[in-house]
């Protein structure tokens, strides 16, 4: 059936009109062309889904835009600032902790999402957050770096 | 099929006395979502999706006089960052603690684990060796079962359509007993047990005065040795006593499953590993 969802991606108030059982993922990349957000293996194992829902990295194919109403969703639409790269992006960059990117959203977003609870967080904390992402060009070194770089860069600036 | 977002416990059984409609709670969504994606016929056919999540009644973790309480959609997250539970239920954090990924734990909650009833659900063995107990309520009626008892069969459980579970119970006498929870997947993150178990138990005087053994994944359903447990009670604690249990319970799980294809590997693993718990969690530092 399909019904109004009031929720709030990337900081502002949106409202659709939708297929309650449509996944999150879904809504996100064909409703609000929110297309970074990518899909992988459909059922929770891969991370290229993430996104951080209400202060947590969720995998959001595994939600229905059903249990959303209320919600607040950060995209990796959202890390950018008045055309600044959030400093994990820049990171990414300069680390290349990018091959062929298919991950990277849900890897920054799971970075993300450990930064908002801890902001120092060590490298086996970091390896944790990361666990739920995989990158199959196997680049797991310079990802892990290249958010150790940006805990510092945040923490100095 | 519509969604429901009650917000009291009050609420979803009246949406679930309705047996017009087809109902299925979901709180977590994790096994149901993907369920759903692959067309499997566990999760087909659903009219009305009783959604829990909003449900504060249900979703903390608390400490009363005889029991812990645990809300029944109280996430893995959750349990893992209750020092509650870290400090007095250490096989339960072990068990929380592995499993999915990040992104799972945050979403999947602890009787979305057992409601399905598969054999490698991990918080299994941890709340069997816990004596946990579960309560369901319905519209007319509200029990308490042993999980044990909850667990009917492979994929099955004693719950009606009409039925929730509210919150987990566990004896407060269990929380001085030392214990650990082992899983062996395919990787760390994200791997479904092969093997899975805990033990739980006290040594004094160098005499084993409580013992529990539970096992997941080996087993059709999580499950108990109590005679096991009994063998083992009043027994002074040596490498010899370990083993025979390694042996003897190696040798319950065959009698169980029967043969097969994997046998070979993981009766040496399951025999090895436990000798290791039991090692590891009881004898003194001195005699390892």
């Amino acid at each position: 059936m399909k019904s109004d969802i009031e929720l709030n991606i990337n900081g502002t108030a949106k409202k659709i009109f939708v297929e309650q059982s449509k996944r999150l993922l879904d809504v996100l990349r064909e409703d609000f062309l929110l297309t970074g957000t990518k899909e992988g293996c459909s059922i929770g194992e891969c991370g290229a889904c993430t996104v951080v829902l209400d202060g947590e990295a969720v995998n959001s194919c595994l939600i229905l835009i059903g249990q959303c109403g209320g919600s607040e969703i950060i995209t990796i639409e959202g890390l950018e600032k008045d055309g600044k790269l959030h400093e994990l992006q820049k990171q990414f960059i300069d680390k290349g902790a990018i091959q062929c990117g298919f991950c990277t959203p849900g890897m920054a977003m799971s970075a993300y999402a450990l930064l908002l609870k801890n902001n120092n967080p060590g490298i086996e904390e970091i390896k944790e957050a990361i666990e739920g992402n995989l990158c199959r060009c196997t680049g797991y070194k310079p990802i892990i770096d290249a958010v150790h770089s940006a805990v510092k860069e945040l923490n100095d600036s | 099929m519509i969604i429901k977002n009650p917000s009291s416990v009050e609420e979803v059984l009246q949406i679930l006395s309705n047996h017009i409609t087809k109902n299925k709670i979901i709180a977590g969504g994790t096994d149901i979502i993907p369920g759903f994606h692959i067309n499997s016929p566990r999760f087909t056919g659903f009219d009305v999706l009783v959604d829990i999540n909003g449900i504060k009644e249900i979703s903390q973790i608390i400490e009363l006089d005889s029991y812990f309480s645990i809300g029944s959609s109280v996430t893995f997250s959750h349990l893992q960052a209750s020092s509650l539970v870290r400090e007095k239920l250490p096989v339960l954090y072990e068990a929380a603690s592995g499993i999915g990924n990040k992104q799972i734990r945050n979403r999947a909650t602890i009787a979305g684990n057992f409601i399905n009833n598969a054999p490698c659900a991990d918080s299994v063995p941890a709340l069997l060796v816990y004596d946990a107990q579960v309560v369901v309520k319905s519209i007319e009626n509200e029990s308490i079962v042993s999980l044990q008892d909850f667990l009917e069969f492979p994929y099955k459980t004693i719950l009606k359509n009409d039925e929730i579970i509210t919150e987990i119970r566990i004896p407060k006498k269990n929380a001085h007993l030392i214990g650990s929870f082992y899983k062996l997947g395919r990787r760390r993150a994200v791997a479904i047990s092969r093997i899975s178990l805990a033990v739980l138990g006290s040594v004094e005087n160098g005499i084993f005065t409580d013992f529990r053994l539970a096992s997941g994944a080996i087993t059709p359903i999580g499950m108990r040795f109590k005679e096991i447990e009994s063998f083992i009670l009043g027994k002074g604690i040596d490498r010899d006593l370990l083993k025979e249990v390694a042996v003897k319970t190696g040798s319950k799980i065959l009698e169980i499953t029967g043969l097969r294809w994997s046998t070979p590997h993981k009766l040496p693993v399951l025999q090895k590993t436990l000798y290791q718990l039991l090692v590891n969690n009881f004898l003194e530092n001195d005699e390892k």
